[in-house]
């Protein structure tokens, strides 16, 4: 069986833009964005349809500042994504103090003034599609697997879908903005054969957390917060901060998730 | 994969023409020698398969002795010369030393005690009944002191709670719920004749359920008593309420709701208050309904109203289990509770009793259920305005001071009740009469207390006397030496006939002491876990499942290749072990019974030797720990739904968390098939994942609810939650599964362009057609409920039963035969030159064509193994589809949809050959998942015993617990059946020219094996690790139960799935044995026939 999907090139591993204050903030960011969940957690769980609603434009906001402040858009990258990608791999464990090839290229071209304007608009428009896709694919699809995994289909339809979209927006939101619609991308994200960066590990973070999530559930403690999204939600956050911050650590930087040859326990269970 | 050549163009051309002349010659030789050798293979298949047969009897199934119940004697006869006669059970032992140990049985007896009849009419026959005339009157045995009654009954009422504080150290001081209820203990001291309070053990379980039963009943509560009751429905049993009521008595109930359903249509329909006891967190209202309706009934000009008043509060209890016993709600409640009393007492006349009591206690965290002291030990006080009670000595003059002290059992309200109203004690009753309530103001009645006392003796004689005829076994000399002289001393006492002889008073003493003989006796045969023999179970099966792991998951080589090695040493060992367990108990080093030691140690003989053999060369064993993601997966599915057993939530709600895992299973397929490489793997392997989990989640919208799900859950299995019969909406499932199954197994055969040969017939038109008759059969059902047609019931009935056996001989009868000779799906077409050859359809084998450019195709080819053998899948599930309610129908079908899926989904990312344990575990999975959309539950009272009643009018042996068996575990039946074809599926044909080709031309080495044995190997993988995934359930379920057997839950949620989990793996072991790994045989057979060996 196949091994990871590596025999064309892919897109490589996204790095953390070098401007220090995107360094330091991708760092704030996940843990800003537990403490702000957990802050509202009580809200939540006293009413959670009126509560994810209202945080939901804020979650969108938070991410795409982050994407934009953070993350090289879709696009910057294509110019290197070409056929050096394997050196990259070795090349990248971890270094973002040293500029890479790919990125030092797309920091001249904004630096060059001329193109403020089109820098801008060059990340405008990830982001618009971003937000597009996040709204209208991801968070349709999250939510069919909600049901698929068993959440309500006649009741709790407003909670379903909330929740798909808070997952939608932890996950895919910074996946579409860093890779556009590249459709080799895309067959890796369905595939689990993502390298692992902060993109991919917040977004598998998101899904595995979703899924242990939901184990607190069944139990008969009959606690309020047990309530459906509420745990799976927990999850998908803490999952999502986990995710992108373990994934950006040398040891696991840029490798893959394999299914057959190696054994990694949980890292493929399943996506939400 | 290879698999994936559905159309080979297999035969091709015929060599070099210059040779053939040549090896004309030796072309007869060489086919004969052909022909030998394939006969060889053919017969070393055949052996081979007894062989694993015979290993999986012994792991999985009954040897000799057990064998009877389950398998028919051609099948025991096979076993015998397979295993030499000395194959043991693992699974079966082990269940059955655990069931042993944990299983209670008490036999109910029917029988009713009544007015006319006393108790000594079949004992002694010395005394003749009193005039019959003023009997109702004054009572029935015996002169009834009271005409009324009020019981109350407040729940978990623990006896500490009712006497004043005494510390037992200095620094104790009193707890929130010490000294609230005083009224009990001031009233037993201040007016000794008018009341008394007495600590009143309550038996395990202390739930108040059991506890009911007890306090009316008399006996003792035991798991099969239990178990035949898990609805609460009504008792069977003689019992107080119902003696009341047959005395004429109107009988009002207030409170509890669970007298209702245990003693329904006894109570006046008009006075009678129940509530609802689910709330725990609920501690005011049912109490407030028992007050509001208590009183009223009270007043003077509603006397005549009623008899006898239960009044159930359940504050107390609920307060407990809330907020523990030392809190402040607790103290106020039970402040309430002595109010409720003083007000019960003003209001009270002279002819009525007050008995206040509770059921049971509570532990220090206010729950309840198991056996600790403090759970058992509750309190009873009676009291009266007329001031009959007594103490016969000094000492007892004052009410103990803890429950340590002169302990009544509870089943002693029984015949006291019963004597002080005027009844007939219940037949089952245990209890003695209570002294107190007996010995008179002065407390020297003896004669009355003797009377009272030889008239329950008598009666609980008569009980043992009846309960041993129906058991067998005889009384034991201790009882009978003390009733005679008990007897001998009434004799001499009633000469005298004065209060204080003292001949009297000695008879009342042994008449008591045979009571209480008997009730020990009793219990140590109805009450006591045994667990050293739980643990022996437990050991067993966890010995088992070692042997499984290791001979599943840890062997590198050929497991047919062991079987008759394996065999004479399991043979050995268990000769060996019982051998030793005879002489051992024969010389009496043990306490076990011969037959149970025997069985022991040659259970454990025969795991020995196993285990020699199978570790006797290291070189074929690897460590059984999983590879890859799909072990690790499989291993995750097992282990934590195992563990998840623990808990009662996860028990409750086993079938989300299977939908859950399947589809987890499903997203992880899709994730694998994503990476495939090529373009078909890649997108049939996406499109099966995907229709794997819409199916599961479309499976699992029919539902049938437990109890503890709700309100969580809506039952969909039928019309309503609260009927049992199918919407007429419903009635259309069976057609549209008569329609479109037989054409989705049809679109898989023809994926492999598999849909030939026999499969038209057998899918299109006989599959259909009995399908179709189902639904007919389905239909008249729905007439009969809802009367449609004006046709009379027994003539629906008689088509009915025509057409469900009809149904059922397409299935067992027709398609049995068919299976056995049919030939596999292909269609074969020889394209060749004008000439003709004598034999076109030749063996197909490589360098053998006789004529030159002849070219054979084979359509089917890919899968023949797979489909031939899914034949027999087909067979039962028509069957089971028959005996499933409509929507189960629904839920069978898409089961036998999904496990194709799963069958192309293991093919696509090449599962099947790699003998990966994800495909047998997945289909445990599959069946445990549909057995809960099949409409039944962990839980007895969701077996639908009506289904025995589809093919047949009247009970009969042994057909109706088949079709029970096939309703109930159909979905896990049909599931066990598909474990083969996770390596069958679409495997490659293998002969073993094919085989040493590929060898030679890969020179690897030869592989001598007969390929046809590589395959029952590889089923026999399949098979084992599918028992491994149910044994390793059975285990944990198992385990829980008896670690929990103190649990509150225990006969709710654990009990039962321990019991579903063993008889799902009982029967699973033999569907595997019996159908599966025999039906391998046939297929397998069929293939050799056509391709050789």
């Amino acid at each position: 069986m196949s091994q990871p999907p590596a025999e064309k090139p892919s897109a490589p591993p996204v790095n953390i833009l070098p401007s220090q204050l995107a360094r330091i903030y991708s760092f704030v960011h996940p843990a800003l964005l537990l403490a702000l969940a957990a802050s509202r957690f009580e809200a939540v769980v006293t009413n959670p349809v009126q509560e994810l609603l209202n945080d939901l434009p804020w979650l969108a906001l938070l991410q795409l500042f982050y994407v934009i402040l953070c993350v090289p858009p879709a696009g910057s990258l294509e110019t290197t994504s070409s056929g050096d990608n394997e050196e990259k791999k070795k090349a990248s464990p971890r270094s973002p103090s040293a500029p890479r090839p790919g990125k030092s290229g797309h920091r001249r071209k904004q630096a060059s003034g001329k193109n403020v304007w089109a820098g801008l608009w060059a990340r405008l428009m990830p982001a618009l599609l971003s937000v597009t896709l996040t709204t209208f694919i991801a968070t349709p699809v999250l939510a069919a697997l909600l049901v698929l995994f068993g959440a309500p289909l006649t009741t709790h339809n407003a909670e379903t879908v909330l929740c798909a979209a808070h997952m939608a927006f932890l996950s895919a939101s910074s996946l579409v903005y860093a890779h556009g619609t590249d459709g080799l991308v895309w067959k890796e994200v369905w595939g689990i054969a993502r390298p692992a960066d902060a993109v991919w590990g917040g977004a598998l973070g998101t899904g595995l957390g979703a899924w242990f999530g939901a184990i607190p559930i069944p139990l008969d403690w009959d606690r309020p917060w047990q309530a459906f999204p509420i745990t799976i939600l927990a999850g998908a956050y803490i999952g999502y901060a986990a995710g992108s911050l373990i994934s950006r650590t040398p040891f696991l930087y840029g490798k893959r998730v394999q299914f057959v040859p190696e054994v990694i326990e949980e890292d493929d269970k399943k996506t939400n | 994969m290879a698999s994936k050549s559905q159309k080979g163009p297999m035969g091709s051309t015929a060599p070099n023409s210059d040779q053939i002349n040549v090896r004309a010659a030796e072309q007869s030789k060489q086919s004969a020698i052909q022909e030998q050798k394939a006969r060889e293979l053919e017969n070393e298949f055949k052996t081979k398969h007894f062989g694993v047969m015979g290993v999986l009897t012994w792991i999985l199934d009954p040897g000799i002795r057990k064998s009877t119940r389950h398998m028919g004697d051609v099948q025991r006869e096979k076993l015998k010369t397979d295993c030499g006669g000395s194959c043991r059970l693992l699974h079966i032992a082990g269940i059955y030393f655990f069931t042993k140990g944990f299983l209670l049985t008490r036999m109910v007896l029917d029988n009713k005690s009544s007015c006319q009849e006393l108790p000594f009419d079949i004992t002694s026959g010395s005394q003749h009944a009193p005039a019959p005339s003023n009997q109702q009157a004054n009572g029935c045995w015996h002169q009834k002191s009271f005409d009324k009654a009020v019981v109350i009954i407040i729940d978990a009422l623990r006896y500490d709670f009712t006497v004043p504080f005494v510390p037992k150290e200095e620094s104790e001081t009193a707890h929130l719920f010490h000294d609230n209820i005083p009224v009990l203990y001031e009233t037993s001291i201040n007016s000794p004749a008018n009341a008394f309070l007495l600590p009143f053990i309550a038996d395990a379980p202390t739930a108040t359920l059991q506890r009911l039963k007890g306090l009316t009943t008399g006996t003792l509560p035991t798991f099969v008593d239990a178990g035949s009751n898990f609805a609460g429905t009504a008792i069977d049993e003689d019992n107080l309420v119902a003696q009341l009521h047959s005395a004429g008595k109107t009988l009002v109930q207030l409170g509890d709701d669970t007298w209702q359903a245990l003693y329904p249509g006894y109570f006046d329909a008009n006075l009678t208050r129940p509530f609802d006891s689910f709330n725990v967190w609920d501690l005011h209202t049912v109490d407030n309904g028992v007050n509001e309706h208590l009183f009223p009934l009270l007043r003077p000009e509603n006397k005549s109203k009623w008899d006898v008043i239960f009044g159930h509060y359940l504050g107390v209890d609920h307060a407990g289990h809330r907020y523990g016993p030392n809190h402040a709600a607790m103290a106020s409640k039970l402040q309430e509770m002595d109010r409720v009393i003083r007000d019960i007492i003003a209001a009270l006349d002279d002819d009525t009793l007050l008995v206040v009591m509770g059921d049971h206690g509570m532990d220090i965290k206010g729950d309840h259920g198991g056996e600790s002291d403090d759970e058992v030990e509750a309190a009873l006080w009676m009291y009266s305005k007329r001031g009959t009670f007594g103490r016969t000595s000094s000492e007892s003059l004052l009410p103990p001071k803890n429950a340590k002290e002169r302990p009544i059992p509870q089943i002693d309200l029984v015949p006291t009740l019963s004597l002080m109203l005027g009844i007939p004690i219940p037949f089952n009753n245990l209890g003695s009469p209570i002294e107190e309530a007996f010995a008179g103001p002065k407390g020297n009645d003896w004669a009355n207390l003797a009377t009272v006392s030889r008239l329950t003796a008598a009666q609980i004689k008569r009980y043992q006397a009846a309960y041993e005829i129906s058991r067998g076994g005889a009384d034991d000399e201790e009882s009978l030496s003390l009733w005679s002289a008990a007897e001998a001393e009434w004799k001499s006492g009633s000469k005298s006939f004065t209060s204080k002889s003292t001949a009297v008073r000695s008879s009342y003493e042994l008449y008591r002491k045979y009571q209480r003989h008997t009730l020990d006796v009793c219990r140590g045969l109805w009450t006591t876990f045994d667990v050293p023999s739980m643990i022996q179970g437990v050991a067993l099966l966890f010995g088992g499942i070692a042997l499984l792991v290791l001979y599943a998951r840890g062997m590198r080589n050929d497991r047919t290749e062991l079987s008759s090695q394996l065999l004479s040493f399991v043979g050995v060992g268990s000769g060996a072990g019982a051998a030793l367990g005879s002489v051992l108990s024969l010389f009496g080093f043990t306490e076990m019974s011969t037959i149970d030691l025997s069985v022991f140690l040659a259970a454990v003989g025969s795991m020995a030797g196993s285990a020699v053999v199978m570790v006797k060369k290291p070189a074929n064993l690897t460590i059984p720990l999983p590879n890859g993601m799909w072990g690790w997966l499989a291993v995750f599915f097992t282990v934590s739904q195992s563990v998840g057993f623990a808990s009662n939530s996860y028990t409750i709600w086993e079938d989300e968390i299977l939908l859950f895992f399947l589809t987890t299973f499903g997203v992880c397929a899709g994730i694998s098939s994503m990476r495939q490489k090529t373009t078909t793997d890649r997108v049939l392997g996406v499109y099966h994942s995907v229709l794997f989990v819409i199916l599961g989640r479309l499976a699992s919208f029919s539902r049938l609810c437990r109890e503890e799900q709700m309100p969580f859950c809506r039952s969909t299995y039928y019309a309503s939650s609260t009927s049992s019969i199918s919407a007429p909406w419903q009635l259309g499932i069976p057609f549209a599964v008569a329609f479109f199954l037989p054409a989705v197994i049809r679109s898989f055969y023809s994926g492999s362009k598999s849909y030939e040969g026999a499969a038209t017939l057998w899918i299109s038109y006989a599959f259909r057609f009995g399908l179709l008759i189902t639904s007919i059969f389905w239909m008249l059902e729905g007439a009969d409920d809802g009367e449609w047609l004006p046709v009379s019931k027994e003539t629906l009935k008689t088509v009915r039963v025509f057409l469900a056996q009809l149904v059922l001989a397409i299935a067992f009868a027709a398609g049995t035969g068919a299976y056995i000779y049919s030939k596999p799906c292909i269609s074969i077409s020889v394209n060749k030159p004008p000439e003709d050859p004598n034999a076109p359809p030749a063996p197909i084998i490589a360098g053998q064509e006789q004529k030159p450019r002849t070219t054979v195709t084979i359509l089917g080819f890919g899968n023949m193994y797979g489909t031939r053998f899914f034949f027999l899948v087909i067979n039962f599930a028509l069957a089971i589809i028959l005996m499933q309610k409509p929507m189960g129908q629904g839920a069978i079908a898409l089961l036998v949809w999904q496990i194709l899926s799963l069958l192309e989904i293991l093919d696509t990312n090449a599962l099947t050959l790699s003998n990966s344990p994800i495909g047998p575990i997945v289909l445990g999975l599959l069946g445990s998942f549909y057995f809960f959309k099949t409409g039944h539950q962990a839980t007895p009272s969701s077996i639908q015993w009506e289904t025995a009643f589809i093919p047949l009018s009247t009970i009969k042996y042994p057909w109706t617990p088949i079709f029970v068996v096939l309703n109930t575990f159909g979905a896990q039946i049909l599931a066990a059946l598909a474990v083969p074809l996770t390596v069958l599926w679409k495997r490659p044909l293998q002969t073993s020219d094919r085989v040493a080709a590929d060898a030679s031309a890969s020179s690897k080495g030869a592989k001598s094996a007969n390929p046809a044995t590589r395959l029952l190997s590889d089923v026999t993988q399949a098979v084992a690790t599918h028992t491994l995934y149910l044994a390793t359930i059975n285990l944990a379920t198992t385990m829980w139960a008896g670690h929990l057997r103190r649990h509150l839950m225990l006969y709710r949620i654990f009990s039962p799935r321990f019991m579903m989990g063993a008889g799902v793996l009982a029967i699973v072991d033999v569907v595997l044995m019996v159908f599966a790994v025999g039906g391998v045989r046939w297929s397998t057979l069929s293939v050799g026939e056509i391709f050789g060996w």
